[in-house]
């Protein structure tokens, strides 16, 4: 067991952080909004926790708060995240379907080049000796955990509520929504905030997780494996992002015995479950249920 | 109460670590990116190594125990560096660690190892704060605040009249970044003018802006940090568009690679090198190392290479020590023993490598005494050429 953790300790804590990324993702889909902007967040979150863990400006916070710096890291973070959010996701949710992916793609960009050419963000070789938190990297779970959770129990209650009903009609049908009486740019940046903040305070997690923090952690590629998640997992279920992140994240490492063909492999998998699971993993699960139940899936997914 | 739990299961498993007695052969680990776009670089690590595990394990490996590398992708970013560095430490139970190929990687997962208490010998991290991650983590690959002043000098004595100077650099590239700070550097102290500093992505390959600016400024020396492929397209395209002066390369133009890519524009280029396969008369370990690396891949040995072979080279002298300092064959000793001993003596003594003479302190930098400039003399048909020493 102690063998087994040590082995796959971070590869358990990296899936839990793949999906709440994927879930980051998840909820400006749901509001049939197609956002990559995640990992600018995650980048940006990422940052804040570095700078505040490393620089010499806020070592008297570190000396004064102790172990308690992180919690106040996640929360700058999540509150800087959550404000930029708003400030880009107001003009930039005017667009829609792919100029929104498109404008969302060029946010993640300004982050990376300006993280760059900045001295405190450490250019290209970033910033290394972040603090740690804790000893194993398996210890992460005890953040990365209980905020999955509550992410998933919130995301469950949101959907039930009228925001949740919000969402899904102007998912469906954004003019029908607005006709009555939804007001949709307030839902699709509710949707692009909350998804923006939740990235950001995950990427103040990651920081200290993985050791080091730099420019090649937001980038393009990122949004995309985000995006697969979502898709491969399914995305009308908010366990889609959880289950597309678990397999997409552990595949190429339980393929590691085979070497050099693992990444053709891993395509492989890809394709066929592009291919033959449409709706994606869970969107099969239901259909395999009982196609019957009238909260099933409808047939030919928008996104 | 889950983390005293979990507490007593580090504590057996430390145990457990210490009890394990080593098996032969050895393993040595290889943790290199042998996948995604850093794995141009990896795949010549992996030659290199290949090289030195048939070569030293032919004369007997360690005093008679043979040795085995063992190889897991690390990928071209941070988390799968640390999956594999953990595979390398827990499953494959090596004595050390060569890798991973970037700084950015290193500053990942070598913390792992170092609170593992594995060492490891970086073949190609240079940059700044990498030996000092830990006690266990250690380098063979120069930091380019050696390299880069020597091609610099080297060019004031063939062109005595310049005064301007234009600095190019990747500045998505985090050796190039290091590494043009170094050249600014040296060039002030010449005494010469920056005119004009121009940054490019490593994943360009359209240049006109700079090469514009370039031209504009009518400078006599241009100096380039960049990789292979785009440096070359860089220095390409310099030429097309009229520029005379001298060109001075980073260590990325240390390769191969950089022919096909400039093809007969590269003619004349200054590179700034770590490592010569040139240099086989005055050091013996050389000859050999290019020697079987020809008969194996049909050509010279890049810079990458012979630093992967060193890498394990000092693993395999330095077991030998451990043997000789513990009057115990490898094979009686546990696991944890072995990591500790091998990294105290890495650090004791000299090697005599491709590298030239070299010696890591105690802090894992590496001393390394020869650096070299060279210049590019391309073939007639203008695809493939060779670096001619010059220093």
């Amino acid at each position: 067991m102690a063998e087994f953790l040590n082995n796959y300790g971070f590869l358990i804590v990296t899936v839990v952080q793949q999906a709440l990324l994927g879930m980051s993702l998840y909820y400006p889909l749901s509001a049939g909004q197609l956002s990559l902007a995640s990992p600018g967040f995650y980048a940006l979150g990422g940052y804040i926790a570095a700078i505040i863990g490393t620089a010499e400006l806020f070592a008297p916070w570190r000396d004064l708060l102790g172990k308690a710096v992180f919690p106040l890291e996640w929360i700058i973070a999540g509150v800087a995240s959550a404000l930029l959010s708003l400030v880009i996701g107001l003009p930039a949710l005017r667009l829609r379907g792919i100029y929104l992916a498109l404008a969302t793609i060029a946010f993640v960009q300004i982050v990376r080049v300006i993280s760059l050419n900045l001295s405190i963000t450490g250019g290209a070789i970033g910033i290394f000796g972040i603090p740690q938190l804790f000893e194993s990297r398996w210890g992460y779970i005890w953040i990365f955990g209980p905020l999955l959770a509550a992410t998933l129990l919130f995301t469950w209650r949101l959907e039930q509520g009228r925001i949740g009903r919000a969402f899904r009609a102007i998912r469906e049908d954004e003019l029908a929504a607005e006709a009555m009486g939804i007001n949709p740019t307030r839902y699709k940046a509710q949707a692009f905030i909350i998804g923006g903040t939740l990235a950001g305070v995950v990427g103040a997690m990651s920081a200290p997780f993985l050791n080091t923090w730099n420019a090649r952690q937001g980038t393009f590629d990122a949004s995309i494996a985000y995006l697969a998640y979502v898709l491969i997992g399914g995305t009308r279920s908010l366990w889609g992002a959880l289950l597309g992140a678990a397999l997409l994240a552990t595949l190429p490492e339980i393929l590691r015995p085979l070497n050099d063909s693992r990444l053709i492999i891993n395509g492989m998998v890809l394709v066929i479950v592009s291919i033959y699971l449409p709706q994606g993993i869970v969107g099969a699960l239901a259909r395999l249920r009982g196609a019957g139940k009238k909260k099933g899936v409808p047939a030919g997914g928008k996104t | 109460m889950k983390r005293l739990f979990f507490a007593v299961l580090t504590i057996m498993c430390s145990t457990a670590a210490h009890a394990e007695k080593i098996k032969a052969p050895i393993h040595i680990g290889i943790g290199v990116a042998q996948t995604s776009n850093v794995a141009l670089f990896g795949e010549e690590q992996v030659n290199g190594a290949k090289v030195a595990e048939a070569v030293f394990n032919a004369k007997g490996g360690i005093n008679g125990t043979h040795f085995k590398l063992v190889y897991q992708d690390t990928g071209g970013d941070e988390a799968g560096a640390i999956n594999a560095f953990q595979n390398l430490i827990n499953r494959d139970k090596v004595v050390g660690i060569v890798g991973p190929t970037l700084s950015q990687q290193a500053f990942s997962a070598d913390p792992i190892a170092n609170r593992a208490k594995v060492p490891v010998l970086a073949p190609s991290n240079t940059a700044k704060g990498i030996p000092q991650i830990g006690e266990y983590i250690g380098r063979v690959s120069a930091p380019i605040a050696f390299i880069a002043p020597f091609a610099v000098k080297y060019a004031l004595q063939e062109n005595p009249k310049i005064k301007k100077v234009a600095i190019l650099y990747a500045q998505n590239d985090a050796y190039s970044t290091s590494e043009t700070g170094t050249f600014q550097e040296s060039v002030k102290k010449q005494g010469l003018e920056i005119v004009t500093t121009q940054k490019f992505q490593t994943t360009d390959s359209d240049f006109t802006t700079q090469v514009t600016a370039v031209l504009g400024a009518k400078v006599d020396l241009a100096v380039i940090s960049g990789l292979a492929a785009d440096g070359g397209n860089l220095v390409k395209q310099l030429r097309q568009m009229g520029y005379k002066g001298l060109i001075v390369g980073g260590n990325g133009f240390n390769t191969a690679n950089v022919f096909p890519v400039c093809g007969k524009y590269c003619e004349d280029l200054i590179v700034a090198q770590a490592y010569s396969p040139a240099v086989v008369d005055t050091n013996p370990v050389n000859k050999e190392f290019v020697t079987e690396f020809r008969k194996k891949h049909k050509k010279d040995p890049p810079q990458f290479a012979a630093q992967a072979f060193t890498a394990v080279q000092i693993y395999v002298e330095a077991l030998k020590k451990v043997e000789a300092n513990t009057k115990n064959k490898i094979t009686q000793l546990d696991l944890a023993t072995v990591r500790t001993e091998l990294n105290k003596a890495i650090r004791t003594g000299s090697y005599r490598t491709p590298l030239g003479e070299i010696s890591l302190d105690k802090e894992g930098e590496i001393n390394q005494k020869s650096f070299y400039v060279s210049r590019i003399k391309m073939e007639p048909n203008g695809k493939s050429g060779k670096f001619l020493n010059v220093k």
